[in-house]
């Protein structure tokens, strides 16, 4: 079920300011407490600032969240690596499997981040989502589809382009938009993780 | 020669290009839809890329996804394998203008071989027999009754471009072809995109054999040597051996020559294959070219001891044959069986699944070329081909003894596959008497053919 969204849509002139609210929450809060919930073993953390509520929550019996796998170049199967055939990947998936493995997938903290307005935070089942590529080719993100920026299901994030025709790469969800998981320019193979989408959350049914 | 080839295939001859680009010293390049990340070629590749999602027209058959591929991945060829994308002039032509080489004929050549109509023409005028056929494609019902009256029934409605029975269907009566040839337009052109039909004159009591042949960019041919296809179900082939019991070591050698000079002298580059059927009075008429590595070049290999993939890649790459028709031994017989998943006591309905258990036959003389594992999951998406067996000796009743102990050997868990039928002609006194027609098993059916060997075994 869709949860209260953490932004009001409506409210143009609030929207700034909870967008920079949020980008700053994450990139000076959320470390110290992920760092902090690593240390201590604890199953959930809460914390309250600038009327902003940000809890991190263990996953459940330390049941890992499955990413969908990045193309070949970032799985564990053999032949890229098990077989001793010394792999050479191409550009494209040197490249992601390098951010595969800093990006890892080991049962980190969830993240969910709300305003505390007497609302009730917004945990999201889901963790992170990832954009992907479309097709094979070359990948093109937008200039403004950087780290940060708020981006509703459906947004044009960038292109692959493909002999020349450029094939649209989409976010799947409503979210923030996190890491960029591949460089400008780089080569990417059909379903491959593109960029982050933090704070995911499956498109509400606007009202 | 080439640094590296993609390899824009799947199942046992993505693996079977792969072994030969290894062999090469090439480095190799395998293509994948989702369904199937987990196969073999894949995990044995030096790289793997995705291309696209189950639907083979937005993978294995999408031309810019194929080209991009290999463009990303710096490749400086194009392996296309068989099926697919291995007959498509325009796919040639855009790999070309990419800048990269189509392992196979060039553009201009697949062209001009392209309809299998204006081939069959086109190789009667350089001396070849050819089978009566329609002139033209069909325009249309009234063109096709009055063209099937005047070749005689039965007649066999065929599609210009593809294979594998698709669009094929045999036609007794002016009614029957009437209706036959709705239901040949929509399937040939759900399969291949083109629905022109054309007709030939069917030969009821036919026996399948091919020549094959191979040759430079410089005009240079060889044929090596023919092989029989007639085991087969609704013009899909079975079994497939060399040399064919249908011919005498004379017949076969002047069907071979006679095809290789034709071909050569039409201007024909690359390894192909050319089709007959042969009578019961061993008069055999050219029906088709197929322009690429067929599924059952194995046995060609073992007769000959030549390379097929290594030799189309050398060729593709601009190097001299290398080989005189007098170098080109044809030695002992070889049989391959093709192992499909699918049910012989229904209708050979294909099947899919996670194989759970696999061992392959060995011992000496007998070649596995399959891309199974245990636990690899079979997905339904594609062809049913799981892999072939080929079986060599020194004459046809020692290569019949290896493929029945090899088959006994086979072992496939978790999908149905065809092996009973092998076992069952193996047993069937008209393919050991090599009288085997293309109708063997049509004539009764998967189901009661293998319900007369079980009784025949018991008896």
């Amino acid at each position: 079920m869709p949860e209260p969204r953490p932004i009001d849509d409506a409210a143009d002139s609030g929207h700034a300011a909870d967008h920079a609210a949020i980008d700053r929450l994450a990139s000076e809060l959320l470390p110290a407490l992920i760092a902090k919930l690593g240390a201590t073993g604890l199953g959930e953390l809460e914390v309250r600032q600038d009327g902003w509520r940000v809890r991190l929550r263990r996953p459940a019996d330390g049941v890992t969240r499955e990413r969908r796998p990045a193309g070949g170049a970032a799985r564990s199967q053999p032949g890229h690596s098990g077989h001793g055939h010394g792999p050479l990947p191409s550009e494209g998936t040197r490249q992601a499997r390098a951010s595969a493995s800093t990006n890892g997938s080991g049962p980190g903290p969830q993240v969910a981040v709300g305003p505390g307005r007497g609302t009730p935070a917004a945990v999201p089942a889901d963790g992170p989502a990832m954009a992907v590529s479309p097709a094979v080719g070359m990948y093109r993100p937008d200039p403004e589809s950087r780290a940060g920026r708020r981006v509703r299901a459906g947004d044009r994030l960038g292109v692959v382009d493909m002999l020349g025709v450029p094939h649209e790469v989409v976010a799947p969800v409503d979210g923030i938009l996190g890491e960029q998981l591949v460089e400008p320019g780089d080569a990417v193979e059909y379903g491959q993780e593109l960029l982050v989408i933090e704070f995911a959350e499956a498109p509400a049914t606007e009202a | 020669m080439f640094r590296k080839i993609l390899i824009a295939n799947r199942g046992e001859i993505a693996l079977r290009v792969l072994r030969a680009c290894r062999t090469l010293g090439i480095e190799a390049v395998v293509v994948y839809s989702e369904a199937d990340r987990e196969s073999l070629p894949v995990q044995l590749a030096d790289e793997a890329i995705c291309i696209g999602p189950a639907d083979a027209r937005r993978s294995y058959l999408s031309a810019p996804a194929v080209i991009s591929a290999a463009l990303v991945t710096d490749c400086d060829a194009i392996h296309p394998g068989y099926g697919f994308l291995s007959e498509d002039e325009g796919f040639a032509d855009v790999v070309a203008a990419h800048g990269l080489t189509f392992i196979g004929p060039p553009a201009d050549v697949l062209e001009r071989f392209g309809s299998k109509e204006a081939t069959r023409r086109l190789l009667g005028s350089h001396g070849l027999p050819t089978i009566p056929g329609s002139d033209g494609m069909l325009r249309d019902d009234l063109h096709a009754l009055g063209e099937a009256e005047r070749i005689g029934y039965p007649v066999l409605i065929k599609p210009s471009a593809g294979g594998g029975g698709k669009g094929m269907r045999m036609v007794r009566t002016p009614r029957e072809l009437e209706s036959a040839l709705r239901v040949c337009r929509s399937e040939a052109k759900a399969a291949f995109g083109d629905d022109s039909l054309y007709l030939e004159k069917w030969l009821d009591e036919n026996r399948h054999v091919e020549v094959q042949v191979a040759v430079d960019r410089y005009g240079r041919g060889v044929h090596l040597g023919e092989r029989d296809c007639s085991v087969q179900r609704r013009h899909q082939k079975i079994i497939e051996e060399a040399p064919t019991p249908a011919l005498s070591a004379a017949a076969r050698a002047d069907l071979a020559d006679r095809a290789i000079q034709a071909v050569v002298a039409a201007g024909y580059e690359n390894i192909g294959t050319l089709e007959f059927l042969v009578d019961g009075e061993g008069n055999a008429f050219f029906i088709e070219i197929n322009c690429r590595i067929q599924v059952e070049h194995p046995v060609t290999e073992m007769l000959t001891g030549i390379d097929l993939v290594a030799l189309q890649i050398g060729i593709a790459a601009g190097e001299p044959l290398g080989l005189r028709q007098a170098d080109v031994k044809l030695n002992g017989h070889a049989i391959e069986f093709r192992i499909n998943a699918e049910d012989p006591a229904h209708d050979f309905r294909p099947g899919a699944g996670v194989i759970e258990r696999y061992h392959a036959p060995g011992g000496p003389w007998v070649r596995m070329d399959s891309h199974l594992y245990p636990g690899y999951e079979v997905p339904p998406y594609y062809d049913s081909l799981l892999g072939k067996l080929i079986v060599w000796g020194p004459n046809r009743e020692i290569a019949i003894a290896r493929g029945r102990a090899a088959l006994e050997e086979l072992l496939i868990d978790g999908v149905i596959t065809n092996i009973d039928i092998h076992r069952a002609l193996l047993e069937n006194d008209t393919f050991l008497e090599g009288r085997m027609t293309t109708n063997l098993l049509d004539r009764v059916g998967g189901a009661a053919f293998l319900a007369a060997a079980a009784a025949g075994a018991r008896g």
